[in-house]
């Protein structure tokens, strides 16, 4: 069964169209990631499904429901679990003060002290929110996100700020968290993250999404081009090779191909031919960051920055 | 009760829902013990600096009655305003502003019920001050209680609510968490001022002519008139209730025009 189906999207904020016609669908128990720079439209689009913000065109269903339908949205909520950036609970409640709270509010919530549990917190159980680390308020926030067994959670950048280590704790957190089939929309800037998660990432790069895929086939990455890469030898000229050559860095040599096994067989006969020896032959697809920069181009347009609502100044 | 036996129940089990947020709510505001006892204890420590600096003098144009019989009832209703108005629209502020509202306007929690929690509890915050008031007042200084309590807790409840209204109307026009202590209490203590908490107005003076456009007066003379001694002198002030009514309207009116879920932008 399909979670969530969005069909020409579109959203704008005054002059700005942060989002210009966005589609994409995605199957019950999938997670899928929404991978794009700040400013792309990811978060006004994820808004949007949580039926936080009215859209201005096209069309959204999450769960059966249309998101901004006021009648049901209780409904929705019931069975929807949002991790955001920030924690955001009161300091002077204790982690199994605030789960016990938010249990209330569903309708067949998971027990409390089996998410405590779950989330690693079985010590912090009646610490106060505002004495917990950053890490461990990173971990509430995913407890609180899945307290009301959601069929559908939505993870917004779940690792920004975090160090390499935490991360991974957090990925295989989220990993065990989500396996029994909850369908899982996520949204990073982090190509990695996607990588390691996600069954499927849609790029988004300026209100628009520019590629959907499987982690590994993403912006042809299995069937395009490869980079053959190798030192040149000493006596020999860039232009004395037998196949064309994409650039020289000192004298590191690159080569871009979609024909790898013809151009591999070229070089290596006429290395043997000629003696000389390849020192440091590599041969490697694009990576998905490679894909990545390809498809959102420059990343950093200042204009599209402003037009992230959530984006605050640095004060 | 867990909230799908609550929910079987219709609207009732919403009510239940409120019961159970307010009690988190009163939770987390003993919790922050100095801010509760700031926000409780100001009304009386203001009242015994006063009766001790009166001492025992009487105010002639009000039957000639001792000043606590008027500062005890002013000083509840600063109760109700530091309460409802004061501490709800800094808390509104700084939840907006700290990304509470919008992780619980996206959960299924009824905005209503999340609202009506908070209602409840500033109720509850503003009835320990009026309690503490009153046993204070009476114990030290012989405060004769209210001959009409009905009039009283009326006087209170459409205070309440309209400091309620008019505290998230202020909330939405506060853009961050730095400005929301500063600029509730200058507005509050203003119009505390020209609304003769310290010093007792003569009905029909300027002062009292122009402060009695602004709700304040008009909850200071209805929580006063019944305990007011002088004869013939009705505890129930309609008129008052009626002011304060519509500057219930317009809070509420300007609340829900111009809130936000969100933290500001820029």
């Amino acid at each position: 069964m399909t979670a969530v189906v969005v069909e020409g999207l579109r959203k704008r904020y005054g002059a700005v169209d942060a989002v210009r016609g966005v589609s994409f669908s995605v199957e019950e128990g999938e997670v899928f990631a929404l991978l794009g720079p700040n400013g792309a439209g990811k978060t006004t689009t994820v808004e949007i499904l949580e039926g936080f913000r009215p859209h201005d065109g096209g069309r959204v269903e999450v769960l059966g429901y249309d998101p901004g339908n006021r009648s049901t949205r209780r409904g929705l909520r019931e069975r929807m679990g949002i991790v955001l950036q920030e924690l955001a609970v009161e300091p002077t409640l204790s982690v199994r003060e605030v789960l016990t709270r938010n249990a209330g509010y569903y309708p067949a919530p998971r027990g409390v002290g089996e998410v405590i549990e779950l989330v690693g917190l079985g010590e912090k159980a009646n610490a106060r929110i505002k004495t917990l680390s950053g890490g461990q308020q990173r971990r509430l926030d995913l407890g609180l996100g899945i307290i009301g067994d959601p069929d559908i959670l939505f993870l917004d950048e779940p690792t920004t700020g975090f160090d390499p280590s935490a991360r991974r704790a957090a990925w295989d957190l989220v990993k065990a968290l989500t396996g029994a089939g909850t369908t899982v929309i996520l949204t990073t800037h982090y190509m990695d993250e996607a990588e390691a998660l996600a069954d499927r990432v849609a790029i988004i790069a300026r209100g628009e999404i520019v590629a959907t895929g499987t982690p590994d086939s993403l912006g042809g990455r299995d069937a395009g081009d490869v980079e053959i890469r190798f030192h040149l030898p000493a006596a020999i000229a860039a232009a004395d090779l037998p196949v064309p050559v994409e650039s020289v860095d000192g004298t590191l040599v690159k080569i871009k191909t979609d024909q790898e096994v013809q151009v591999l067989h070229k070089l290596t006969g006429w290395a043997i031919r000629r003696k000389v020896v390849l020192t440091g032959l590599a041969v490697e697809r694009l990576s998905l960051e490679d894909v990545y920069l390809r498809l959102v181009g420059d990343p950093g347009g200042a204009a599209e920055v402003a037009a992230e609502p959530r984006v605050k100044a640095v004060s | 009760m867990s909230v799908a036996e609550a929910k079987s129940k219709g609207p009732l089990g919403d009510v239940v829902m409120v019961a159970r947020q307010t009690g988190y709510e009163q939770l987390a505001f003993w919790r922050n013990r100095i801010g509760a006892i700031f926000t409780v204890g100001f009304s009386t420590v203001f009242l015994v600096l006063l009766a001790a600096g009166g001492g025992g003098s009487r105010i002639s144009f009000l039957g000639n009655i001792r000043q606590i019989q008027y500062y005890a009832p002013g000083f509840v209703a600063y109760g109700v305003m530091s309460a409802c108005f004061n501490m709800l629209a800094i808390t509104m502020v700084v939840r907006r502003e700290t990304g509470l509202l919008k992780r619980l306007r996206l959960s299924p929690l009824p905005n209503w019920v999340m609202m009506g929690a908070i209602f409840v509890n500033a109720l509850i915050v503003a009835a320990v001050q009026v309690v503490l008031l009153l046993v204070i007042g009476r114990l030290a200084y012989h405060l004769q209680l209210p001959h009409n309590y009905l009039a009283l807790i009326l006087a209170i409840v459409v205070g309440d609510i309209c400091f309620t209204a008019l505290g998230v109307a202020a909330s939405t026009l506060i853009p961050n968490q730095e400005a929301a202590g500063p600029s509730v209490s200058i507005v509050f203590f203003v119009l505390l001022f020209l609304s003769g908490l310290w010093f007792p107005l003569k009905s029909g003076s300027g002062l009292a002519r122009v402060s009695s456009i602004f709700p304040v007066r008009h909850l200071i003379t209805a929580v006063f008139a019944p305990f007011d001694l002088r004869p013939g002198v009705s505890p129930w002030s309609w008129n008052d209730l009626g002011v304060m009514a519509i500057w219930a309207v317009v809070g509420a009116v300007v609340a829900t025009r111009r809130f936000k879920w969100e933290p500001r932008r820029g």
